[in-house]
């Protein structure tokens, strides 16, 4: 199996490790365990894992400080295990560097699709390269500046354009709204909300997106944003 | 007292300019006082007060009149007619009615201004102020605005002089501090030919009987000249010490050239000119000043009388805006001097009487010392000449340490017979000389125990007694040696001063001892108050410590959240007049009773329990013999246990509630370990069990049907569970109180839209869609949570509806807040259902048999969620409801709630 995509589940609790190995077994992944952080930052080292999945509360730990010191030193996608009611947490892990998360109790279905979306992230182009995204009639060519939505030309402002290419770079990535204040104002802009909620509005009526039933821009009430991978 | 930190100069000290604004604007608390300010009377004060008030009324603002004195005059009379009147109180006293201002009147009316004519004005006694300005700092305390009216010679400063120009000694005045905080002064000034003229219309009010002479003498033309001046330059020193303040503030202080002025206070009567003087002085000079009473070893020989003299005048240097410093110090002069030194004096004023003419030669007077000592502080002399109003040395202060109990005199002469039968024992075995001693002996005993009276007594009585009895010839009063006149003479001079000299270290004996014992209370007090923590104790203890050594019934009131408690328990309950002046003590925190300003005909003295501003509770002292006045010495001490038991008291309230916080924290902190181990514990066999059940449900074409089946229903029952074990975890959240709202801007769409996702594998056969009217604005709103209000809504609707049922979600703006209508077409509410639903563990009782859904929470977390958001939240039939959305009336329910929008997105455009 050396093709296999392999995960490296964080997780001090035996019996979601053991689910998750059945569950990613059986869709033919290959799953590596560590029952604690730092044995879990010793598989990252050693085993370079494609993908992992970290618990919050591990009992040596905290989630936080392993994020953050994985981020040190590489890129590998983390998807973050959390309980309901904790936005304020995977909201920091997502601004440390965590590239997803998944709320317990949560269905294989979920958890296969997240991974899938973290493996395909891996081989995208990674900061200012050109990249082309096209979903559902959606196509944005940033080596040519181009937003074509079911084959017409959209024009957008500046801002609408970054914003776009932002959330298009990070596709089926939640992003933080401090994340994407940071990426499309510019770092002393983290607190105004008001704006990025302004033109992601303008942005849905240009991409005839409907808030309330959402098409490419999904809102993650209390995180942030994601557009549809 | 610190030396004062100036400011380099040109830098704004922004604390001063705050202060300066904060006095400014209207949003303080306080009151704001103005005062109708004139030379004399009849230049127009209440009328230029009257149509200034007319003015406001007009405006609008809520004009009361407290007290306006028309005297009769139509002109005055006529701006009254039509402003709101409050009626006086009617006062017995000795059997005559007097007409008051209604202090409490006024306060329960609580108008938004009030006019209070005559600020100067002595209160009726049984009035609970002495004075009417009093009456109007309570006034201004409770944030009701006043306007009042003052002539001049009214202020307390210049008192002295306008009695020396006029010859009419105003008893009735301001503290010149209370002018100096007003926060406006209008002056109402007119031509002094013009006041004689309206005087001889008749316009201006004079006194009937025999004041009348006086009230003409008084308005002479040179006589209101001169008011007039003053009245002229109080304002302008007014303005210009505003000014100073604003100058300051802006960090120009050139106008502050470092004077700061020391007043020397003593007994004697040129006192209360002196401090008129200083304060006068520090008016022109814009200088703070000081009043110093240095407490040395003469303090200790002063009587009674003259230790209470020096309290008033030190409580009348307070009133002109002195700060109050006593000293003590052996060496007057140079600890003086010392003092000033250190505090950066610049000038010391201190009072001169010319000592009598044969002592001249022997001793310097205290102005002497200290302008000779002086170096480099200016010292100003008041001459105490004669002819001022000095308090003449009376015949009974003369002949007071004589005076002494008939008794004494008695027991004196008994002495003086006592030594003469122990000379008879000896008379033929010593020379008659020795026995002299006898008699000197008896007298130094007489001075020690009886004091002075007696000593002289004795002394007198021990000559002839000595002749008589011990002289040759015995039994006459003659005598062969006439070296006898000399033994005579020694005799009577020493006996004299040593008993005088006897007297005077006994009496300054008992003096410290006395000193000691109070020291010795204090002490006693501030060891036992410091073991205690409990309030029971700390009363118990306290009482004990003050009733006994000052023969007086101490009773403590303790401020509680049910009222005043009274220590000791079981205590008689005080009358009215008692319990009136307690709760002004703690409406105000000053203290009130006997022989102080408030309420003087209180029986006990009531003294506030100040702690950090805060008044805890009432120490009440009533004297057991009746007749006996507290003296200012008394008082002060007092006030030091008082400040002790509030300080005790502070203290048992911070352990308190020190160990309320503890449990408090120690409980949130169970809470939340509570919480987060119970989430884990069940959240993690729950996923487990998701994720193998969603596992098997994905390898349905491997499983028998049956099987299938099985699994189907445990995935229903799972997330049955799941949403349960969800639910039970906010609430326990909500109900502790310890949400924490994350709000951020929202469009209330993309909330709906990520609710819609959720419920989208509840939905089943439902139709589910969403009317929004119009355009809306953003919302503050914690997205997550309300979010799950309208999760727990629409799967709500769900559950009482068909299969093939419709949900619709309608969202409006109405007025500044957001109402959102979920609402179905399924069975609808029970009648009385509409607000029990909202309560934990409550469910509407016409469930669809086939889904048996709700946990009885989700209701409840919506309500809790939405009420945190400052919104509300309610049920209705669609049938009470009017069926303008195009719902079938009749069927079905409706859950409403609203969001408050934030103003700033009222304001702004929509998008």
């Amino acid at each position: 199996m050396a093709d296999s995509p392999r995960i490296l589940s964080i997780e001090d609790e035996s019996d979601i490790r053991k689910f998750l190995r059945t569950t990613l077994g059986a869709n033919g992944m290959m799953v590596l365990e560590a029952e604690t952080g730092k044995a879990g930052l010793q598989k990252v080292v050693s085993q370079i894992p494609d993908v992992i999945l970290l618990d919050l509360g591990l009992p040596d730990m905290d989630g936080m400080e392993i994020i953050r010191q994985i981020r040190e030193w590489g890129r590998t996608p983390i998807i973050v295990l959390s309980a309901r009611g904790q936005e304020a947490d995977k909201v920091e892990a997502l601004e440390l560097g965590a590239d997803d998360y998944l709320t317990k109790p949560f269905s294989a279905a979920e958890l296969i699709a997240r991974i899938k979306v973290a493996l395909r992230k891996r081989n995208q182009p990674q900061g200012d390269a050109p990249f082309v995204y096209d979903h559902d009639n959606l196509r944005i060519d940033t080596a040519a500046r181009r937003i074509q939505l079911d084959g017409e030309d959209v024009h957008l402002t500046p801002i609408e354009y970054k914003l776009l290419a932002v959330l298009a770079r990070n596709s089926g990535k939640v992003l933080t709204h401090g994340a994407l204040l940071n990426e499309v104002w510019g770092k002393h802009s983290t607190d105004n909300q008001t704006y990025l909620r302004i033109h992601t509005q303008h942005l849905r009526e240009k991409l005839k997106d409907d808030a309330l039933n959402p098409r490419f821009i999904v809102t993650e009430p209390g995180i942030g944003y994601r557009l549809k991978p | 007292m610190k030396p004062d930190n100036r400011r380099p100069a040109g830098r704004p000290d922004p604390d001063k300019l705050l202060k300066l604004v904060e006095n400014e604007t209207s949003g303080s608390p306080r009151g704001h006082l103005k005062v109708f300010f004139g030379s004399s009377a009849g230049v127009g004060k209440t009328y230029a007060m009257l149509g200034e008030a007319r003015r406001r009324q007009a405006e609008g603002r809520d004009v009361l009149v407290g007290v306006v004195e028309h005297h009769g005059r139509t002109e005055t009379a006529a701006l009254v007619e039509g402003l709101p009147v409050l009626p006086l109180l009617e006062i017995e006293h000795r059997g005559v009615i007097v007409r008051e201002f209604d202090l409490d009147g006024a306060l329960a009316r609580k108008p938004s201004l009030i006019l209070m004519d005559e600020f100067a004005h002595s209160n009726a006694p049984g009035s609970r102020h002495p004075k009417r300005w009093q009456d109007v700092e309570e006034l201004l305390d409770n944030g009701i605005d006043v306007y009042a009216t003052l002539n001049v010679q009214h202020l307390e400063s210049v008192n002295d002089q306008v009695a020396r120009l006029t010859g009419v000694w105003v008893k009735e005045t301001v503290p010149d501090t209370i002018f100096e905080a007003a926060d406006e002064i209008a002056l109402v000034d007119i031509p002094s030919d013009d006041l004689l003229k309206r005087l001889a219309e008749g316009k201006v009010y004079v006194a009937e009987g025999a004041n009348k002479r006086a009230a003409e003498n008084f308005f002479k033309k040179s006589n209101l000249l001169a008011l007039r001046e003053m009245a002229l330059r109080r304002t302008a020193e007014r303005v210009d010490a505003q000014s100073d303040e604003l100058n300051a503030a802006m960090g120009q202080n050139e106008a502050q050239l470092g004077q700061k002025i020391m007043l020397l206070i003593g007994p004697d009567p040129l006192s209360t000119r002196l401090i008129r003087h200083a304060k006068r002085m520090s008016v022109r000079g814009r200088a703070p000043w000081f009043a110093v009473y240095l407490q040395s070893d003469r303090h200790e020989q002063l009587d009674e009388k003259d230790r209470t003299r020096v309290e008033q005048y030190l409580r009348l240097a307070e009133s002109l805006g002195a700060q109050i410093v006593r000293l003590s110090g052996a060496r007057p002069a140079q600890d003086i001097l010392a003092y000033a030194q250190q505090n950066g004096f610049t000038r010391i004023v201190v009072g001169y009487r010319r000592p009598p003419l044969w002592l001249k030669p022997f001793r310097a007077t205290f102005a002497q010392a200290l302008i000779e000592q002086s170096d480099g502080i200016e010292i100003t002399v008041v001459h105490g000449a004669t002819g001022q109003t000095r308090e003449p040395v009376t015949a009974a202060a003369v002949i007071r340490p004589y005076l002494a109990r008939p008794l004494d005199y008695l027991l004196a002469t008994a002495m003086v017979a006592l030594c003469t039968a122990i000379g008879f024992v000896f008379r033929d075995h010593t020379p008659s000389n020795n026995l002299a001693m006898i008699y000197l002996t008896g007298v130094v005993i007489v001075a020690a125990r009886l004091g002075l009276g007696p000593s002289v007594l004795a002394s007198i009585l021990s000559v002839p007694a000595f002749n008589f009895f011990f002289t040759d010839p015995y039994y006459t009063f003659n005598f062969y040696d006439t070296y006898y006149y000399v033994t005579f003479a020694f005799m009577l001079v020493t006996s004299l001063v040593v008993g005088s000299l006897t007297a005077r270290l006994s009496r300054h004996a008992r003096l410290v001892s006395n000193r000691e014992r109070e020291t010795q209370i204090l002490y006693g007090l501030t060891r036992s108050l410091s073991a205690e923590r409990s309030v029971d104790m700390i009363c118990e203890v306290a009482t004990r410590h003050i009733s006994e050594p000052f023969s007086l019934d101490v009773t403590l009131f303790v401020k509680t959240p049910e009222g005043l408690k009274a220590y000791p328990e079981g205590v008689t309950t005080p009358d009215m007049r008692e319990t009136g002046a307690i709760n002004w003590v703690v409406a105000n925190g000053q203290m009130a009773g006997r022989d102080t300003d408030t309420m003087p005909s209180a029986n006990g003295l009531y003294l506030p329990l100040l702690a950090e501003k805060e008044t805890l509770g009432v120490l009440g002292l009533t004297a057991r013999d009746n007749g006996h006045p507290f003296t200012g010495a008394e008082i002060l001490q007092f006030e030091a246990f008082a400040s002790l038991i509030a300080g005790a008291l502070q203290r048992a309230r911070r352990s308190d509630e020190a160990a309320e916080s503890k449990v408090e924290s120690e409980n949130e902190k169970l809470r939340n370990v509570l919480l987060s181990s119970l989430s884990h514990d069940l959240r993690t066999p729950l996923t487990v069990m998701n994720g193998s059940v969603s596992t098997l449900l994905r390898m349905r074409k491997e499983l028998p049907r049956k099987a299938m089946d099985e699994l189907t229903s445990l995935w229903g029952q799972l997330t049955r569970l799941q949403k349960f074990v969800g639910n039970l975890l906010d609430m326990a959240a909500i109900t502790s109180g310890h949400m924490k709202l994350n709000f951020q801007p929202y469009m209330i769409q993309e909330i709906i839209g990520a609710a819609l996702g959720r419920v989208e594998a509840t939905k089943g056969g439902r139709t589910l869609r969403t009317q929004i009217s119009g355009n809306l604005p953003m919302v503050m709103i914690d997205g997550g949570l309300i979010e799950q209000v309208f999760i727990n809504l629409i799967e709500n609707a769900f559950q009482h509806t068909d299969d093939d049922g419709e949900v619709v979600i309608y969202v409006e703006k109405d007025a500044d807040r957001l109402r959102v209508r979920i609402s179905d077409n399924g069975t609808g509410l029970k009648d009385g259902d509409e607000a029990r639903i909202f309560e934990q563990f409550q469910k509407g009782q016409e469930l669809r048999s086939d889904r048996s859904g709700g946990t009885g929470l989700g209701l409840a977390i919506c309500r809790g969620i939405v009420q945190a958001h400052g919104g509300m939240i309610y049920a209705k039939n669609n049938r009470m409801l009017a069926s303008s959305d195009g719902m079938r009336s009749g069927t079905g329910a409706s859950f409403i709630f609203t969001l408050p929008i934030a103003t700033s997105f009222l304001t702004s455009q929509e998008i």
